[in-house]
């Protein structure tokens, strides 16, 4: 196998924790679009208030993600040289847009309890139509999905081998993520009804998320190597596989079946919903990080995925 | 009228005459000084502040008459591609086409965000972010001419977090009607530089010559390189494979995938609106 010295041919992210942390938090807003929908226009106080938490958590998220990016750029007017154009052929582009329009949403939707509260003037609610709702919903989407097709429309073997499991994995990740938030704030917030119903949206999300990993696995060839082998492929499969989806699955499981004590119930939530919340994170950080070691192998990039 | 450069490795004598010159013209800062044991190679690689490399290749071959070392040389550089990865990636327009047909990187508008460097196919372009070794410089007696300038841009640099640095195919030069400082320094013509459909015939011309001399001679980039990022404005003359000049075989335009990628996370999230809508809404 012929190379320059083993030299690497391509050049890797220069990607830390801020663009982890934005990759994430991305995710969870999508999620957070979906339970606001899902959640939306029912008569149950309970489902009232989990819409309340879940159109504030998100208008807060997308709040701090902006200042996230920018501590990666550097200074904040650079943030706005992302706004000179929109650019359909750069997913960077479309995502900062999609961000700028979900804050939108999410702050009217945000308004929207604010007025119903009486926090803010009533007149205020007319400022969020109906239709905000799914409009963030959709957003919300476009938020968990578009990280995995930026990531994957690189010239990274690694990431360029998932081009359909890393936007798959990455939009269940996120609807997982957000679910596990929802339920721990609920939980923090005495609101156990909404759990059952979260906590199988969760199962689900991670399900779909466990499936897609294991295929990405399976058909992505040589390059995956770094994602699922050595120091990273451990810690994917102990914080990520084990800790963040097949333990959290267990307890949702077992909280659907048996009914415990109503202290040990809202432990196991908080269990679960944290355990889940430290596995998305550290998927989309051992992508980030696997990238960069995969750029370092040269014999994968001579060959590019198609 | 699109330019470009045509790099003949069987003319490249490696005096690295092009690093240089690439360096002084455009005033990029001395990367450290660094023994690799790699041939005559301590460059190692094109860089944000490195914009010509020169290859070395040492090739042993055996027969009856013995063993026969031979070199190859190959003055690496940016391909300027047709499609280029680094501009469709680039959320800002920092990166742009310019009138030479050149892809060109606006430093002014470009905001460090690093998308350009991990969606170029050929590990090109990279982000400037520190400029430094001004005390290695020193040590070694190098570019100690240009400090105060060194340390400007130093401050310059750090204060903006970085910004992506690549060739430019001396957009400044070409503007005066002068050649880019490469091809004007390169000794042998190694580096040709000229109008691209002209520069495509004499590289053709020349394979031909070689190859009917029984070198084993290839063009690449002349032509479309596949992948989707079509013939490259920056090609090259190769007596071994690509790979042998860190050269990808199967370059792909990461954009190409983007359309999957679209339709595989509207799949999921279709999946998972259908799943929620019935365990939230099931019952109503
Ligand atoms: S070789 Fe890389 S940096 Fe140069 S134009 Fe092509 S994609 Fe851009
Ligand atoms: S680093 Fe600069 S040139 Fe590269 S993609 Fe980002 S804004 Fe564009």
């Amino acid at each position: 196998m012929k190379s320059y010295y083993d030299r690497p041919l391509l050049k890797g992210p220069h990607w830390g924790s801020n663009v982890v942390t934005y990759l994430f938090l991305g995710g969870i807003m999508g999620g957070l679009g979906l339970i606001s929908l899902l959640s939306d226009d029912r008569p149950e106080p309970a489902m009232k208030k989990l819409r309340k938490t879940t159109r504030y958590t998100a208008f807060a998220l997308a709040a701090i993600n902006p200042p996230i990016l920018i501590s990666h750029l550097g200074r904040p007017e650079r943030f706005l040289n992302m706004l000179r154009i929109v650019k359909f052929k750069s997913p960077m582009s479309l995502g900062v847009w999609g961000l700028v329009l979900y804050s939108g949403a999410a702050g009217a939707n945000a308004l929207r309890e604010l007025a119903d509260d009486g926090v803010v003037p009533k007149i205020l609610r007319h400022l969020a139509p109906n239709a905000t709702v799914p409009i963030q919903a959709l957003l919300g989407a476009f938020m968990a999905g578009y990280t995995g097709v930026l990531i994957s429309a690189t010239a990274i073997p690694l990431w360029a081998a998932g081009k359909r499991h890393i936007p798959a994995f990455s939009v269940c990740s996120g609807a997982a993520s957000a679910s596990a938030l929802a339920t721990l704030l609920s939980t923090l917030q005495g609101n156990h009804e909404v759990l059952p119903r979260l906590e199988r949206l969760e199962m689900a999300a991670s399900a779909l998320e466990i499936a897609a990993i294991a295929d990405f696995r399976k058909r992505g060839g040589l390059a995956t190597a770094p994602l699922f082998e050595g120091r990273i492929g451990k810690r994917l499969r102990n914080y990520t596989i084990l800790g963040g989806i097949v333990v959290p699955f267990a307890l949702n499981a077992i909280g659907g079946a048996v009914k415990l004590p109503k202290s040990i119930d809202a432990l196991r939530s908080i269990a679960a919903s944290t355990l889940t919340l430290i596995g998305g994170y550290v998927l989309r950080e051992s992508l980030i990080e696997a990238g960069k070691l995969s750029a370092n192998d040269p014999q994968v990039a001579f060959r590019q995925p198609s | 009228m699109a330019t470009g450069f045509f790099t003949d490795a069987t003319l490249c004598i490696g005096c690295k005459a092009c690093e240089v010159a690439c360096k002084q013209w455009n005033e990029l800062p001395s990367d450290g000084y660094e023994f690799t044991g790699n041939s005559y190679d301590n460059t190692s690689q094109l860089s944000g502040t490195t914009w010509r490399h020169v290859d070395f290749i040492e090739r042993e071959s055996v027969d009856e008459s013995g063993v026969t070392a031979s070199w190859s040389m190959l003055s690496d550089v940016c391909k300027h591609c047709t499609n280029a990865g680094c501009l469709e990636a680039c959320p800002t327009g920092a990166i742009v086409r310019n009138e030479f047909g050149s892809v060109f990187v606006q430093p002014d508008v470009c905001n460090g965000c690093g998308y350009c460097v991990v969606s170029c196919p050929f590990g090109v372009i990279d982000l400037i972010e520190a400029v430094g070794h001004g005390d290695d410089a020193a040590k070694y007696g190098l570019a100690t001419l240009h400090d105060d300038r060194l340390n400007e841009r130093k401050t310059a640099v750090q204060a903006t977090g970085g910004v992506a640095g690549k060739c430019t195919l001396c957009f400044d030069r070409q503007r005066v009607g002068m050649v880019p400082a490469c091809a004007k320094a390169c000794p042998t013509e190694s580096i040709q530089f000229g109008e691209i459909e002209e520069l495509r015939e004499r590289a053709k011309a020349r394979v031909e010559t070689l190859q009917q001399r029984g070198v084993e001679a290839q063009l690449y980039g002349a032509d479309d390189v596949g992948g989707g990022i079509g013939p490259l404005n920056a090609f090259f003359l190769l007596t071994d494979s690509p790979e042998a000049y860190n050269l990808p075989v199967e370059p792909v335009l990461p954009s190409t995938r983007q359309a999957m990628g679209y339709a595989a996370a509207a799949a999921a999230a279709l999946t998972l609106a259908t799943i929620g809508w019935a365990i939230f809404r099931g019952d109503a």
